[in-house]
């Protein structure tokens, strides 16, 4: 039996202690560069992670086709978060032992980026999200960067559009008590509250109910005129809006982005004719997100949406900053991540602020009769 | 005033989902003494076999029903085979792990072979619901609840005047003593499956063109199903009903007067305070026992 001395332990200490810096540097040996996605492959949203993987492949393609980074051929791998927090930590922990992975592109779930953002700030490579919480960016994690706009802006805009544009002051607010529900109605309270107006009736749900009959006799009872809404899965939001227009609530709606997504439009139909959405994505709203949507509708047969947007721009920007650093050494490419201003990407154009946050503004989409189209976008200094 | 009748209707409703799929626990119960932890999937599986029939092939919609119901039977019968009958000797244990793996191999087989996006199932009646007075009446609740009013009667009528119905009876009270009097057991465990799985899958096509057709609607419905179970009287026919019912009921007008997110809660509340109160449920016998 070999003998387990002190020096041996010593060693073995230092080797564990050391070996997180090795995986960190270790990146550059490979073959190809790696980037890990966090992805739902399985659960409720499963469907979306179908879309987040064709954006990212999507840019993929094009970055290998334009002699990729750094001169090295990139590959994506991909883990399974199963929709739920406790699979994305464990979906993000898997990716990370992986020390050729020199990136991540991670979930548009601000509740699960809460859950990977400590692992995050302890395997220190830069990564991309597309959860619309605010507070994300204030975690004081300097390794996660923001591809959507948060929701200070959707809630700014939301109120602005509903206040200034429809004239309407008695406003219903329904959201997911989850972090990005709460944390958006939140941010949307705080807005109407500058322009004077105090809501008249907010209401929580939990995730993945069967009944929003409660929910909409409270709005009916409160007389809102207007309603506003943070839905994070698509089947909740098609249920409410199915039981609020059978139960004769035709007051306009301003929802969060999830109102404009293709499964909610299809699966919600008619019931959601005529609201209008906050959308970080409208295919309308430039060239660029133009040229996204058709290679997008030509390789999956659907409309795109803001699911695959995000991960399309998150490859774009990583693959910008590491060939702009010049090295994958995490550092320097969050320095490069950080300085780049006036990047036009398929959501909008990116200006890096301080805090990981690349947009600032929204665009305001309307749906008439099942199709998207672009209204206006309001755009906020960074 | 209302209000009340409006969440009093939409209680119901959706308790009658509950009743429908915790009437099939039962039965499985009654006949083997464990729960059947994937009478959940039998729900989805079912409303995917609609969305098959009815949306992809775009054959009629009462020839998709015929023909939906009509594979649960199937479906019921290799479950049986499949997952009870190989283990129908030994402890409740294994069985109940087995269901539970049986639940979760249909639930991603279904996801592998259909892929995740939720589906839509149109109604069965072509207009969506009408008022009375200010109260809405959706069809397709109507239709639910009236359903489970023709299924309960049935119920009652088929094990209580039936042979068929009493041996299926006897075969749940003693599976020896039946034997002994030359009831086939295996079959009636058979029947009672099959049986089982068509309830299950009933509910299922009922409730699709409401909460949509995902892999995940039984899973939320069964958990539903299952305390509505308790709270009745784990293998009482009567309960599961009642159980149903109330858990619909209880949970909306929580929803309505207390607190929407919390919703859930009341109906797990209700069923902590059974399980401590009175295990036995309202008519039924003590689940410790049972189980």
């Amino acid at each position: 039996m070999t003998n387990f001395t002190r020096r041996s332990f010593t060693s073995a200490l230092a080797l564990g202690v050391a070996a997180p810096a090795f995986l960190r540097n270790a990146s550059a040996q490979s073959a190809t560069i790696k980037i890990g996605q966090v992805v739902p492959i399985t659960g409720p949203a499963a469907e979306a992670g179908k879309y987040a993987m064709a954006g990212a492949k999507i840019a993929l393609d094009e970055i290998n086709k334009k002699g990729g980074i750094l001169g090295k051929q990139v590959e994506i791998i991909t883990e399974d978060d199963q929709t739920t927090n406790p699979g994305a930590v464990l979906a993000f922990s898997k990716l990370a032992t992986n020390p050729d992975i020199v990136a991540f592109v991670t979930s548009i779930r601000s509740t699960q980026v809460h859950a990977m953002a400590p692992d995050i700030a302890k395997i220190a490579k830069p990564t991309m999200f597309g959860g619309t919480d605010p507070t994300l960016t204030k975690l004081g994690n300097p390794w996660l960067f923001r591809c959507r706009p948060n929701d200070t802006f959707s809630g700014k805009v939301i109120a602005e559009f509903g206040v200034k544009e429809l004239g309407l002051k008695k406003w219903g607010i329904v959201h997911s008590t989850d972090a990005f529900g709460t944390n958006g109605m939140k941010a949307l309270e705080a807005s109407l509250l500058a322009l004077g107006v105090t809501p008249v009736a907010i209401q929580g749900y939990a995730n993945q109910s069967q009944d929003f009959t409660p929910v909409v006799l409270a709005l009916k009872q409160a007389g809102i005129d207007i309603i506003s809404s943070y839905f994070t899965f698509e089947n909740d939001l098609g249920i409410f809006a199915r039981q609020l227009r059978q139960l004769g609530v035709n007051a306009p709606w301003v929802g969060s982005p999830s109102i404009v997504n293709t499964t909610a439009i299809k699966l919600a139909g008619a019931a959601l004719n005529n609201t209008y959405g906050v959308a970080d994505y409208a295919e309308e709203s430039s060239p660029e997100a133009k040229a996204f949507a058709d290679t997008y509708r030509a390789m999956m047969k659907v409309a795109p949406d803001n699911q695959s947007s995000w991960t399309f721009d998150g490859m774009h920007l990583l693959a910008m900053a590491i060939n702009k650093a010049g090295k994958t050494d995490p550092d320097a490419v969050r320095a490069a991540m950080l300085s780049i201003k006036g990047y036009k990407g398929a959501e909008g154009e990116y200006n890096f602020d301080a805090n990981g946050d690349g947009l600032h503004g929204y665009n305001v989409v309307k749906n008439v009769g099942g199709k998207i189209e672009f209204a206006k976008h309001i755009e906020f200094p960074a | 005033m209302d209000i009340v009748f409006q969440l009093l209707f939409q209680g119901i409703g959706i308790g009658s989902v509950y009743a429908l799929v915790a009437l099939g626990f039962v039965l499985i119960f009654r006949a083997t003494n464990v729960v059947n932890f994937a009478q959940g999937e039998f729900s989805m599986v079912a409303a995917f076999l609609m969305v098959i029939f009815s949306v992809d092939l775009e054959w009629p919609y009462w020839i998709s029903f015929i023909l939906s119901l009509g594979g649960m039977a199937i479906y019921g019968a290799l479950f049986n085979l499949g997952v009870y009958f190989p283990l129908r000797h030994r402890t409740y244990l294994p069985v109940i792990i087995s269901t539970i793996g049986a639940s979760i191999l249909v639930s991603n087989s279904t996801l592998a072979l259909y892929g995740p996006q939720p589906q839509v199932l149109s109604n069965l009646l072509d207009f969506p619901g009408f008022n009375i007075g200010t109260v809405y009446l959706d069809t397709q609740y109507l239709l639910i609840i009236g359903v489970t009013v023709v299924l309960v009667a049935f119920q009652y009528w088929f094990f209580e005047h039936t042979l068929l119905g009493k041996k299926l009876q006897a075969t749940s009270q003693d599976k020896e003593m039946a034997s002994l009097l030359g009831i086939p057991v295996a079959t009636m465990i058979m029947v009672t499956f099959v049986y089982s799985a068509m309830i299950g899958g009933l509910a299922g096509i009922l409730v699709a063109p409401i909460l949509f057709v995902s892999i995940h609607m039984g899973g939320t419905i069964a958990l539903k199903a299952f305390a509505a179970t308790i709270i009745g009287g784990f293998g009482d026919v009567a309960g599961a009903i009642i159980g149903g019912l109330a858990l619909g009921v209880i949970e909306t007008f929580g929803a309505a007067y207390v607190s929407v997110p919390y919703k859930d809660g009341f109906a797990f509340l209700v069923l902590v305070a059974f399980l401590v109160f009175r295990p036995q449920g309202i008519f039924g016998e003590r689940v410790a026992e049972k189980a």
